[in-house]
């Protein structure tokens, strides 16, 4: 990636088909002034920039980094009379980074779903390459996830502006967090390893993989190691992965598991089936007392 | 004349063509931009679903949409004869996680949208760094709910039956931290005075008693005359009953019982936003109805002087956030962990309902119908609160927030008016 020449990097900030998700969660970043104070906010669509929409829409701005949010219609999503597509692209051959924030804007996410032939993400559609792909790919950084981390975005802000490399994989996310699970660091591991399903929502105890729905086992991301909020997780708290970080998110049917003769259709990434049945099938065959009985007793 | 605006930092844009007469605003067409299609997306999805793909809805108020969606999913198994009952727990745990995202968009709105744009209106700024403040305040109060909801934005931990954590003291301990240093940050930045004091407020006459920003944000509204502008049908309403809420309308001097039946959407012209009434008028929704329908003292004392004004509005929203700390307080403190967190294992076999789901959004009322048929979604309808207060009108009336800005002096003034119903374009183009 080619590197960034001036001080302070000048960063655009652009929405398409949004909920304004990645913004607000980035906006909880709990050192956001610390991480901008490395970079010139030029434009962004909540906080008070210098620039406001219709400079933006001028295609006029300088830009080193440039974030999209949301998903892309390739033509008709008009901000006054502008094609959201074509500023994008403006910005996109200035910067010396892009960064789609959000699943919305990396692989069409969500919004997708309403018009799958048009809308997609900036440079995927799902998994596959757009026909921008070529043009960026050399500065893209993909950053899926329904919303962003704030950490995972400011990671990247920070990486750039201080010019060093991200490692990447093929689909463009910085290794760092996308080469681990949703499971990695997940508080109901044990009951993963010994094959203890929950006996239903609401309690601490009990895996969710095996009949809620849960895709951390085969969901790409760091939300158990790096805290959301500084203070927990969806599993954290006994709601399944729904897997908002993976180029097919949303699937259907998200709170119970897909099986096939009671197994788990998707096996946890990388795992053969074979090596799962064997491990799961040795798990199984032992009954530990300690994961039958309630971790705390308030006296209920 | 016409002069057309395009009304950024909000959440998401719309735009303003005032229609000028001698300088005053005479009429406003508000447009939003395009449709995203949820209520489509949803279609043919397992019921349950909608509890992760309304909450994308919005980024600001994904919470209540979560909670709408349990709750209409709640209603259409009660309605087809599964009656579901909440633990006290769960109840509680919900309220508490909702008036969370309540307090953390009010304060991002007050420190992002109303600090700013008045200090632009009136050339009377600071120099202080409001975002900053809106951050801390909103990562702080948000860090509370993740507690519970696992996540903000975008949790989807209410489920039918209750919600999906098991939370321990040593969760309720750092929750009531993190409240307690929302209530030092309301303190000492929003109010600058005790909140003991704060909340003993009663009258009119203690207004002048509060400092801070909110002191400084009401004494340059009083100086430039705005408790005499942005008056609307001083006709408000709330559907939402819950611990913290009254549902109810109010107008003139009573408040008295409405039913969800007859409320009406309905298309308009030139944008992407449906029209919302009841009863074919239109009413007030958010904070300053909540308010006087729950008849909060010191709502009901300024309302009496100043009626629906940008001032008493401006006020509500803010006011409601101590209303809320203080709340939460006590339900984090008669929180008993040794009831169940959930009541339903999901498991049953209606496979066919209508139900209907309805929280308090920090804008107001917020709807949720789900029709499930054969097992999947067939219909989901969505009417949210800016859809209440920013209609255009029919042929009777105008809308809330288009009579609140005729009159105004310029067009700045009357985006100003514009901004104070705390405007979601995002929801609004669901």
């Amino acid at each position: 990636m080619k590197r960034i020449s001036t001080a302070k990097p000048k960063l655009l900030w652009i929405q398409s088909i949004t909920c304004n998700g990645n913004s607000h969660s980035f906006l909880n970043h709990p050192d956001l002034f610390s991480v901008l104070s490395h970079v010139e906010l030029l434009y962004h669509p909540i906080l008070e920039t210098e620039y406001g929409i219709a400079d933006m829409l001028s295609g006029e701005l300088p830009c080193d980094i440039l974030i999209l949010e949301g998903s892309f219609r390739e033509q008709g999503l008009l901000k006054e009379g502008v094609e959201v597509l074509d500023i994008a692209m403006q910005y996109a051959d200035k910067a010396s980074y892009i960064i789609t924030a959000g699943t919305c804007a990396t692989f069409g996410g969500i919004f997708k779903q309403y018009d799958p032939e048009h809308i997609s993400g900036f440079c995927f559609d799902g998994e596959r390459r757009t026909m921008r792909y070529e043009a960026y790919a050399s500065k893209l950084v993909s950053l899926p996830g329904c919303p962003i981390h704030p950490k995972w975005l400011s990671y990247v802000l920070l990486m750039a502006a201080k010019g060093r490399e991200i490692p990447l994989d093929g689909l463009h996310r910085p290794q760092e967090l996308y080469n681990i699970t949703v499971h990695t660091g997940c508080v109901r591991n044990e009951y993963f390893e010994w094959k203890v399903d929950t006996k239903g929502f609401g309690l601490k105890e009990g895996c969710l993989f095996y009949e809620q729905g849960c895709q951390g086992p085969y969901t790409r991301g760091s939300c158990n190691k790096i805290l959301w909020n500084d203070v927990s997780s969806k599993t954290n708290v006994g709601t399944p992965c729904f897997g908002c970080t993976e180029p097919n998110f949303p699937k259907t049917a998200l709170f119970a598991t897909k099986t096939n003769m009671g197994i788990p259709a998707n096996m946890p990434l990388g795992v053969p089936r074979r090596a799962y049945l064997t491990a799961t099938g040795i798990a199984k065959s032992f009954r530990i007392k300690r994961f039958e009985e309630r971790i705390i007793d308030y006296g209920r | 004349m016409v002069v057309k605006k395009l009304i950024e930092k909000i959440e998401g844009e719309a735009r303003l063509d005032f229609k000028l007469e001698e300088g005053k605003v005479e009429d406003v067409r508000i447009s939003f931009g395009f449709y995203r299609g949820i209520e489509e997306i949803l279609k043919g999805k397992a019921p349950r679903d909608a509890l992760v793909i309304t909450p994308r809805v919005c980024g600001i108020c994904n919470h209540a949409h979560l909670i709408a969606a349990v709750r209409a999913l709640e209603d259409g198994y009660a309605n087809a004869g599964y009656e579901i009952h909440l633990s006290d727990k769960a109840v509680k745990i919900r309220e508490f996680t909702l008036a969370c995202e309540l307090i953390q968009n009010h304060i991002k709105w007050f420190y992002l949208v109303i600090l700013p744009q008045l200090e632009k209106l009136l050339g009377e700024s600071n120099g202080e760094n409001h975002a900053l403040k809106a951050s801390y305040l909103s990562s702080t109060i948000t860090k509370a709910l993740a507690i519970f909801g696992g996540q903000w934005p975008h949790s989807s931990y209410a489920v039918p039956g209750g919600v999906t954590c098991d939370p321990t003291y040593v969760d309720v301990m750092q929750a009531e931290t993190f409240v307690d240093e929302a209530v030092r940050f309301f303190e000492q930045m929003v109010s600058g005075m005790p909140f003991e004091s704060y909340l003993s407020l009663d009258k009119l006459s203690d207004l002048h008693e509060i400092g801070g920003d909110f002191g400084r944000v009401l004494h340059l509204m009083g100086m430039h005359g705005m408790a005499d502008t942005g008056y609307s049908h001083d006709r408000f309403i709330t559907f939402g009953e819950c611990l913290f809420f009254k549902s109810g309308k109010s107008m003139a001097t009573t408040v008295s019982n409405i039913d969800v039946r007859y409320v009406e959407e309905s298309r308009q012209e030139g944008t992407m936003a449906k029209a919302v009434s009841y009863k074919q008028k239109f009413y007030e929704t958010g904070p300053l109805a909540r308010g006087m329908v729950a008849k909060v003292p010191l709502i009901k004392s300024l309302h009496k002087r100043y009626k629906d004004s940008l001032l008493t509005r401006v006020f509500a929203r803010v006011h409601e956030v101590a209303l809320l700390l203080e709340e939460s307080r006590s339900v984090l403190k008669s929180l008993r962990l040794d009831e169940p967190s959930c009541t339903f294992d999901g498991q049953n076999r209606v496979t066919a309902f209508e139900g209907v789901g309805i929280a308090e959004a920090a804008r107001g009322s917020l709807i949720h119908r789900t029709t499930v048929k054969e097992g999947v979604i067939e219909n989901y309808e969505i009417i949210v609160p800016t859809q209440w207060n920013l209609s255009q009108g029919n042929e009777n009336e105008r809308g809330i927030a288009v009579e609140a800005m005729v009159g105004a002096h310029s067009p700045e003034e009357a985006a100003f008016i514009f901004r104070t119903f705390d405007i979601c374009s995002v929801c609004t183009t669901q």
